[in-house]
C-alpha cells in the first residue's frame, strides 16, 4: 500500500536498541544487500525483500536513494506463486491416469504411494513454473530522529514478515506500538507496575 | 515475556482507552490540549463498536450512522460493554484527520489525512510530497499519542475514580 495513498492502514513501531550513526550510514547498503529478487524466471514459491519506495520495479534504488530528508524510505515487496487447488487437482489426476496407462504397459495394476507422491512433485514444479508470481508492496518509513517506524499494513502475515526482515536487515529489533508497548513508552517510570497489573475499570458499576 | 504480557493487557488497555475517549470528547465539546501541540479537537463519531462477555460468549455491537448519537452502543455501554472500535477525527487549525482505532492494537485504520499536493514541477523538491505526506502522518500519530497520555494520566491517578463517576453521568444522560 502506498504511503502517498489518500487513506491507508498503518502498524506503528519503535526500534527496541539504541540506533548508532554508523549503523544508520550502513542503512542504505544493508537495504541493497536485502534487496528483492525476482523470481519470475524459476519455480521458487515466494520471494520477498526492500525495493525503492519510489519505485517497487527497482531493487537498486537506481531512481531515487531511501533517504528523504531526515527518514529512511523503503517498500518491502512480496511476490507469491499460488496454483489454484482445482488446477492442480485436475493435473495431478491426469499424471496418475498417464502413469496408470504406461504402467499397464509393464503390467503392473496400481501406481505405488512414493510414486504418487513424487508424481504430485513434478505436478506441482511443471505449474509453478508457468505461475506467474503475483506481486504486493508495502511502504514503510524509519524517522530517524525518533526512530519510529510506519509501516503501511496492519495484516499479521505481512507484519511479522516485515519485522523479521528488518532484524535480519538491520540487527536491530521493533516494539509494535500497540497499547501496552505505546502506554509504557508515554507513562512515567513510577507507574510502569500499574500498568503490568491493570485490569478492566467497572464503567458502569459505580 | 513482554510480548505475551502486552497480548494479555493490550485489549484492556485498549477498550478502557476508546470507552473513556468517547466520554471525554463529549463532555468538553472535543476540546484536547498537549504540550508541543497546542490545542485540537477530537470527535468519536459515525461509527462505534461495543463489546462483552468472555471466551465463547463476546459479543460484539457494531453501530453507525453518519449524524447518529450512536444510541444502540450506548444501550451496549449500559449494559456493561466497552468500546472495542471506533471512527476518531482529529482537527486542528483547519486541517483534519480520520481513523479508525482497534482497542487491541490502536493501530490507525483507514487513516486519512489533509490532502497533498501529489504532483511536483520542475525545480520543486521530488521528496517535497512524500515530506509533507511524512509531517501529516506524524502529526496524526503525535494527536493521537497526547490523547492516550492524558488517559494514561488519569487512568492511573486518584482522579480517575471521579472520570468514571462523570462517565456514569454522561450515559445516564
Amino acid at each position: 500500500m502506498g504511503i502517498l495513498a489518500g487513506s491507508g492502514s498503518f502498524t506503528r513501531y519503535r526500534i527496541v536498541e539504541e540506533v548508532t550513526p554508523a549503523k544508520l550510514a550502513q542503512a542504505p547498503e544493508l537495504l541493497r544487500k536485502n534487496s528483492f529478487r525476482d523470481i519470475d524466471a524459476g519455480t521458487d514459491e515466494r520471494s520477498f525483500g526492500w525495493v525503492c519506495l519510489d519505485d517497487w520495479l527497482d531493487p537498486q534504488w537506481r531512481t531515487a536513494p531511501p533517504e528523504k530528508g531526515h527518514f529512511l524510505a523503503m517498500s518491502l515487496r512480496l511476490d507469491t506463486r499460488r496454483i489454484s487447488p482445482a488446477v492442480f487437482k485436475k493435473h495431478v489426476l491426469l499424471a496418475f491416469r498417464a502413469e496408470k496407462e504406461a504402467a499397464k504397459d509393464q503390467g503392473k495394476k496400481f501406481i505405488g504411494k512414493d510414486r504418487k507422491t513424487e508424481l504430485r512433485d513434478q505436478v506441482r514444479l511443471k505449474l509453478m513454473a508457468r505461475a506467474l508470481p503475483i506481486p504486493a508492496v508495502f511502504d514503510a518509513v524509519w524517522d530517524t530522529l525518533t526512530h519510529a517506524i510506519w509501516l503501511a499494513s496492519t495484516n499479521g502475515k505481512v507484519r511479522a514478515l516485515f519485522e523479521d526482515l528488518f532484524t535480519q536487515t538491520f540487527e536491530l529489533h521493533l516494539e509494535p506500538q500497540g497499547p501496552f508497548f505505546l502506554a509504557r513508552r508515554l507513562l512515567e517510570p513510577a507507574r510502569i507496575d500499574d500498568l503490568e497489573e491493570i485490569e478492566p475499570s467497572p464503567f458502569t458499576t459505580l | 515475556m513482554d510480548i505475551h504480557l502486552a497480548a494479555l493487557k493490550d485489549p484492556i488497555i485498549g477498550q478502557d482507552f476508546l470507552t473513556w475517549l468517547w466520554f471525554a470528547c463529549e463532555s468538553r465539546e472535543g476540546r484536547f490540549s498537549a504540550a508541543g501541540l497546542g490545542d485540537f479537537l477530537v470527535f468519536v463519531e459515525q461509527k462505534v463498536s461495543v463489546q462483552g462477555g468472555d471466551g465463547e460468549n463476546v459479543e460484539t455491537a457494531q453501530v453507525s450512522g453518519p449524524y447518529s448519537e450512536l444510541t444502540e452502543a450506548r444501550q451496549g455501554l449500559k449494559g456493561g460493554k466497552r468500546v472495542n472500535r471506533a471512527w476518531v477525527r482529529f482537527e486542528q487549525d483547519g486541517a483534519a484527520w480520520t481513523m479508525t482505532l482497534k482497542a487491541e492494537d490502536l493501530s490507525p485504520n483507514s487513516l486519512r489525512t489533509p490532502k497533498i499536493e501529489t504532483k511536483t514541477e520542475e525545480g520543486d523538491d521530488p521528496d517535497a510530497p512524500f515530506l509533507e505526506k511524512m509531517f501529516l502522518l506524524e502529526r496524526a500519530g503525535a494527536l493521537l499519542d497526547a490523547v492516550f497520555a492524558e488517559f494514561l494520566k488519569l487512568r492511573f491517578s486518584r482522579d480517575w475514580t471521579g472520570e468514571l463517576a462523570g462517565f456514569g453521568r454522561w450515559l445516564a444522560r
